[in-house]
């Protein structure tokens, strides 16, 4: 299987996620919204879920919420994570929509402490793997008091 | 069961298919780590042996289904190169194993019924094991090329299944109090089926649950025990008329109920349910399950044998509760002690050691099982089973299949 050279960072150009990305390079969190019924509809796609309006329009969000499951991988599933265990893929669930899931990853945590719905906040710091160049800025999230 | 699952899903409108088809012969091809051998090979060794246990030959075979991943199809060329016949066969795309190991015989039943075929194959064979070092993340791979998963989840280290599922396991364990125990309950029960029948991968190799617990976490809260096999195999079986299946030298086990459930956020996980965090920690055996068992006239309570597809402990777990067998949230309870084992007296789960323990064949060799425990034939053989179920899953849909002996 042919991957891109810089994989596992993200592909900046990919259209659905280009403002994700990009966003996140100037220290933003933004998540696309339904123009016409209001809601966040993640992951990004041409129509509304809940309502099939077609304007949707990638809008700022506070960076807020909760801690909806996490994990503590110990053995790398690939060779570009090797030097990051243990490290804690997580799901984070928004305070403006809890329907919205972010995949993410938990900074400056207790791993002892961490539980369920625990409030978190976005952190942007950079993604960076071994035998690739460049680096991307990402939210990660961290634990953080109601 | 009290709970409408709302709107995260749907149940596939199936028509009414009961009685009408059997299985007539069940054959598995070797199971091992890597073998150098191709899918093909491993496919035709299968169907080969699924034929003569049914006393038929391969020209009697006029239909051939198999799951379109792109190197495990068995297609009608490779049927004809491997056999060396030359008729014209039905070709379903809709077959193979995991979710379509259960669904395959309902696209048959419409096959039989509308005469395009008379005798079908449905066949999988895989060689991940042999494969895996030129694998992307191992099985993973497939998630690897989604582009979703490779612009918003792979760059956090989320991937592949083993994080999804641990994910799961991690909120299922906060929501209803199920712990690590409970979920080495099922790995046990599935080890010591597997020590009880010769061709599993891991005949040999015992699992206490003191072993389980005292064993290193690899994704936490998952163990490798957690885990299913990475192995090479196969396996394949022969559906016709259960008019037919009377002439042949098996006694019948018909189809009694087939379902089909589908979630609406597919192959991503994470958003499974969106708002939904029940939904989160469910399979689509909520919206399948039910529907097979109206078709049987049958309950959870019925049952004698299970299989389910059990890439992972919690898999397990949750198509348990989504199936009725237990309410949600309690098959935690319900798994603990011997309560799967064949002579438990409970529920005979994966009497052959699932795909944790007998082998990673997506989950046909779980039907072949069903199969010889309906005929009596079976290595861990639960007595007088005449009601047996097994759960397919693939991620957005699970599917339910209810085999009867007449």
């Amino acid at each position: 299987m042919k991957l891109r050279d810089d994989f596992p960072l993200p592909d900046l150009e990919w259209p659905p996620t280009r403002p994700f990305w990009q966003a996140a390079a100037e220290g933003r969190l933004a998540i696309p919204r339904c123009e016409m019924c209001g809601r966040y509809v993640w992951y990004p796609q041409a129509t509304c879920y809940a309502c099939q309006g077609t304007r949707l329009t990638w809008t700022p969000v506070s960076g807020r919420g909760r801690l909806f499951t996490w994990v503590s991988v110990q053995r790398a599933f690939l060779p570009q994570f090797a030097g990051e265990v243990p490290f804690v893929p997580a799901l984070v669930a928004l305070a403006e929509d809890p329907a919205v899931r972010l995949v993410t990853r938990l900074v400056d945590y207790d791993l002892a402490a961490l539980t369920i719905d625990m409030p978190v906040e976005v952190v942007f710091r950079p993604l960076r793997f071994p035998g690739v160049a460049r680096e991307v800025m990402a939210p990660l999230f961290k634990p953080t008091r109601d | 069961m009290g709970h409408s699952p709302a709107d995260w899903g749907f149940a596939s409108p199936y028509e009414n298919v009961g009685g009408e088809v059997a299985l007539v012969g069940a054959g598995e091809a070797d199971h091992s780590k890597a073998s150098g051998r191709s899918p093909r090979e491993i496919a035709a060794q299968a169907i080969e042996r699924a034929l003569g246990d049914a006393g038929l030959r391969p020209r009697d075979v006029d239909g051939l289904m198999y799951t379109p991943m792109a190197d495990h199809q068995f297609t009608a060329a490779d049927f004809h190169q491997s056999f060396g016949t030359p008729h014209d066969l039905w070709v379903s795309t809709q077959g193979g194993g995991m979710v379509w190991a259960g669904s395959a015989p309902y696209e048959a039943a419409l096959a039989l019924r509308a005469r395009k075929a008379r005798c079908i194959v449905n066949v999988f064979a895989v060689a991940w094991a042999t494969q895996r070092s030129d694998m992307v993340g191992g099985p993973g791979e497939v998630h690897a090329q989604e582009l979703y998963k490779q612009n918003l989840e792979v760059p956090f280290g989320w991937f592949p299944q083993p994080v999804y599922f641990a994910s799961i396991a991690r909120r299922h364990m906060h929501a209803y109090g199920t712990t690590s125990a409970q979920l080495g309950a099922i790995a046990v029960a599935c080890r010591r089926h597997a020590n009880l029948t010769p061709a599993a991968v891991l005949h040999q190799k015992p699992l206490s649950l003191d072993d389980y617990l005292a064993s290193p976490m690899l994704v936490d809260p998952f163990r490798k025990e957690d885990c299913c096999l990475i192995s090479d195999g196969g396996a394949a079986y022969v559906m016709t008329t259960a008019e037919r299946a009377r002439d042949l030298r098996h006694p019948v086990i018909e189809v009694a109920g087939v379902g089909m459930g589908t979630s609406h956020t597919g192959v991503f996980w994470s958003q499974q349910g969106r708002g939904d965090a029940r939904a989160f920690v469910s399979t689509p055996q909520v919206f399948s399950a039910p529907t097979a068992f109206a078709m049987a006239d049958l309950t959870p309570a019925d049952v004698d044998v299970l299989a389910c597809y059990d890439p992972f402990t919690i898999v397990s777990l949750m198509q348990i509760e989504d199936m009725g067998f237990c309410p949600k949230g309690e098959a935690g309870r319900f798994v603990e002690g011997t309560r799967l084992h064949f002579d438990g007296g409970g529920l005979p789960y994966n009497t052959h050691g699932g795909m944790l323990s007998h082998a990673y064949v997506l989950g046909i060799a779980h039907v072949i099982e069903l199969v010889r425990q309906l005929r009596g034939q079976a290595a861990a053989q639960v007595r007088d089973a005449e009601i047996a179920v097994y759960g397919g899953y693939t991620g957005p849909q699970a599917s339910t299949l209810i085999l009867r002996r007449q």
